[in-house]
């Protein structure tokens, strides 16, 4: 089992025991959030559950549901349902009732504070993840063309990932015009001369997600559309610029709405249009804090988070430009390598 | 996340299934004096919300309220940005934004004077939902009556099956050192065939042999397929064992509505695996969470 097991994560989880008076701690993972058992024991188990058990005394007990998951950590139990009473559990939260050992706190919140200032190994994922999102976009781009539908481009750049080593994949995709207000799974809608695609690609290596989001015209782009990238290449760039250890989420979100404000959009930038300006990332692709402006929190070297002004603007429809950012002592790294501009694929 | 594709092909699976669906959950309901029905679902269990109202979360969750006398309703987490697309895949006609979904229940109570709900399997409600219903009067209505698969349930099993069927055979002839090239392989060509999801794995027994498993999920329902590549007569052996095991009851076996016949070509609909000197070979089709 050693090989699974973050070190660094595990000393982090005896100091906080003794912080708090825990005897123990218990980590939890189901099909969704597989990220608070992986904190501890990095593998990509099946599931459906997940669980590891750690003592004050440094005792790690861990169980898994899927029995092939066992090969992976030897000395698994099989999970049953029944788990040892625990002072603490990450992942509380999401646990159904029935399994819930005891009467136990949560330390979902605490956890997740742990995760979010990356050691060096896990940076080395993360620029791993980076550079399959960089390779994956180019795939996306190969293969964007007039009349594949939505679904069988995306088959198409899943291959891709999965070939490459990539665990998982977190994406979403849209095409069209101005009438596009948002981004789903695949449709299997056909694309169009003049379509907007755009994308969030989000591979995971060993466990870590790295983001590239882009659009793509198909053919010439419009005015609408050139306007609207000069915007959002702006808004990235301003928080780009910004981010770097000591200043707030809030400011890194208000760098990019200003922009957006400037030149009258202002009102594009609230939920009615978006959803966040940026998120952190590892473990999960949407881990918190997110960017925005009523987000309090000061963000310290070595968190990992993308900015990306995603919105819809009346001038193009929904768009998306954004880059997966390391935060250094002086400000940040773009571990993203993909040319920084409006992509346009040409037609027919 | 699921990211193929999520369609609803009204020819395939008729609103009048979820219509009937729907009637069992409002009967279950009026058992029980109960006004309405909560079931919870995200991106993960998203079973039950998919049997009653065609609903699978790509991302996220919600909270599907059943009123005994009224359409079904959708607590929403995701942006209203895509409500539209929610309401041309599913039964839904009201969709509610809940990024606070447990304030939004509140709210939905209030407004339709409930002080209490039925929860579909309470006990498997995550901690922080049932938290949240503190304030509320709940009743646990098992779902075992109202979930129950049908004919409807059974056809989509099997053309999911038929689909990692497929897939697997002639797959995985090659070194086993290529497997992600070939999960890739698998990954590209059942999305493309409009899986929705997928969570494939390979496990080897040295270097000689390996069992491959494609979960797979179509319009919702999860069926799972593994088949041994290997030396052909521990193949065929293996085979051998699935073929008596089904017949002689060996092996672990779900049968799911009494006695169904295995049908080679249109897939089983009850699970059976076989294991054979470290090799895997079964079909799983009981078409509920990720297998």
């Amino acid at each position: 089992m050693t090989n699974a097991i973050n070190e660094h994560r595990r000393r982090q989880l005896m100091d906080l025991m003794a912080e708090r008076h825990w005897d123990s701690i218990l980590l939890y993972g189901n099909g969704w959030r597989k990220d608070f058992f992986r904190s501890l024991v990095n593998v990509n188990y099946s599931g459906p559950y997940a669980a590891a058990h750690l003592s004050r005394s440094g005792d790690l007990i861990v169980w898994v549901t899927d029995p092939w998951d066992r090969d992976l950590i030897p000395g698994a139990r099989e999970f049953a349902g029944a788990l040892p009473k625990a002072s603490a559990i990450v992942g509380l939260e999401l646990m159904e009732t029935w399994m819930v050992p005891g009467s136990p706190v949560s330390a979902t919140a605490d956890v997740e504070e742990l995760r979010r200032v990356k050691t060096a190994e896990e940076i080395e994922s993360l620029r791993a993840a980076a550079d399959l999102a960089d390779r994956g976009y180019r795939c996306f781009a190969d293969t964007v063309q007039v009349g594949i539908r939505e679904y069988e481009l995306v088959a198409e750049v899943e291959g891709f990932l999965k070939s490459n080593g990539a665990e998982d994949n977190f994406m979403l995709i849209a095409s069209g015009g101005t009438e596009v207000v948002g981004m789903k799974p695949p449709t299997d809608r056909k694309l169009q001369r003049g379509d907007s695609v755009t994308t969030e690609l989000t591979p995971c290596v060993n466990g870590y997600y790295a983001q590239i989001c882009r659009t793509i015209v198909l053919g010439d782009p419009s005015k609408g559309q050139l306007e609207s990238f000069s915007i959002f290449s702006e808004a990235q760039q301003a928080a780009q610029d910004l981010i770097k250890p000591g200043i707030r989420a809030s400011d890194a979100a208000r760098a990019q709405n200003d922009v957006f404000r400037k030149y009258g959009y202002g009102d594009y930038t609230g939920a009615k249009y978006t959803r966040v300006r940026g998120h952190c990332l590892g473990l999960f692709p949407d881990e918190t804090p997110h960017i925005l402006e009523d987000v309090d929190y000061v963000i310290k070297e070595n968190m990992v988070l993308i900015a990306h002004p995603n919105t819809y603007l009346p001038l193009s429809g929904y768009m998306v430009f954004g880059d997966t950012l390391l935060v250094t002592a002086s400000g940040n790294e773009r571990l993203n390598a993909t040319e920084k501009k409006l992509f346009v694929k040409e037609t027919a | 996340m699921k990211r193929g594709l999520i369609a609803w092909d009204k020819e395939q699976l008729p609103p009048a299934v979820f219509e009937t669906r729907l009637a069992r959950a409002r009967a279950a309901l009026a058992e029980r004096d109960l006004p309405a029905l909560l079931v919870y679902t995200d991106v993960w269990r998203s079973n039950q919300a998919r049997f009653l109202a065609n609903f699978m979360p790509y991302w996220n969750r919600s909270l599907v309220v059943i009123p005994r006398e009224a359409a079904p309703v959708l607590l929403c987490a995701l942006s209203p940005r895509v409500y539209p697309w929610i309401k041309s895949v599913t039964v839904f006609e009201d969709i509610r934004p809940a990024s606070k979904l447990m304030q939004t229940l509140d709210q939905l109570c209030a407004e339709r004077g409930w002080s209490g709900l039925g929860v579909l399997d309470l006990p498997k409600l995550p901690v922080e939902i049932h938290s949240g219903l503190s304030g509320l009067e709940i009743v646990d209505v098992p779902s075992v009556g109202i979930t129950d698969p049908d004919e409807a349930e059974f056809t989509m099993r099997r053309r999911a099956v038929v689909l990692a069927r497929k897939a697997l055979e002639g797959h995985l002839q090659g070194a086993l050192e290529k497997a992600a090239v070939e999960v890739g392989k698998f990954e590209r060509q059942l999305r493309q065939l409009g899986a929705e999801d997928l969570v494939i794995r390979v496990r080897s027994r040295g270097s000689d042999a390996y069992s491959v498993s494609v979960a797979l999920e179509y319009c919702g329902h999860w069926v799972k397929v593994t088949r041994a590549y290997g030396p052909a007569d521990e193949v065929v052996m293996l085979e051998r064992r699935f073929q008596a095991a089904l017949t002689d009851g060996d092996g672990y076996r779900e049968n799911l509505s009494g006695p169904q016949p295995y049908e080679p070509g249109t897939g089983p609909i009850f699970a059976l695996h076989v294991e054979r000197q470290g090799l895997y070979f079964g079909d799983t089709c009981t078409g509920t969470e990720p297998l």
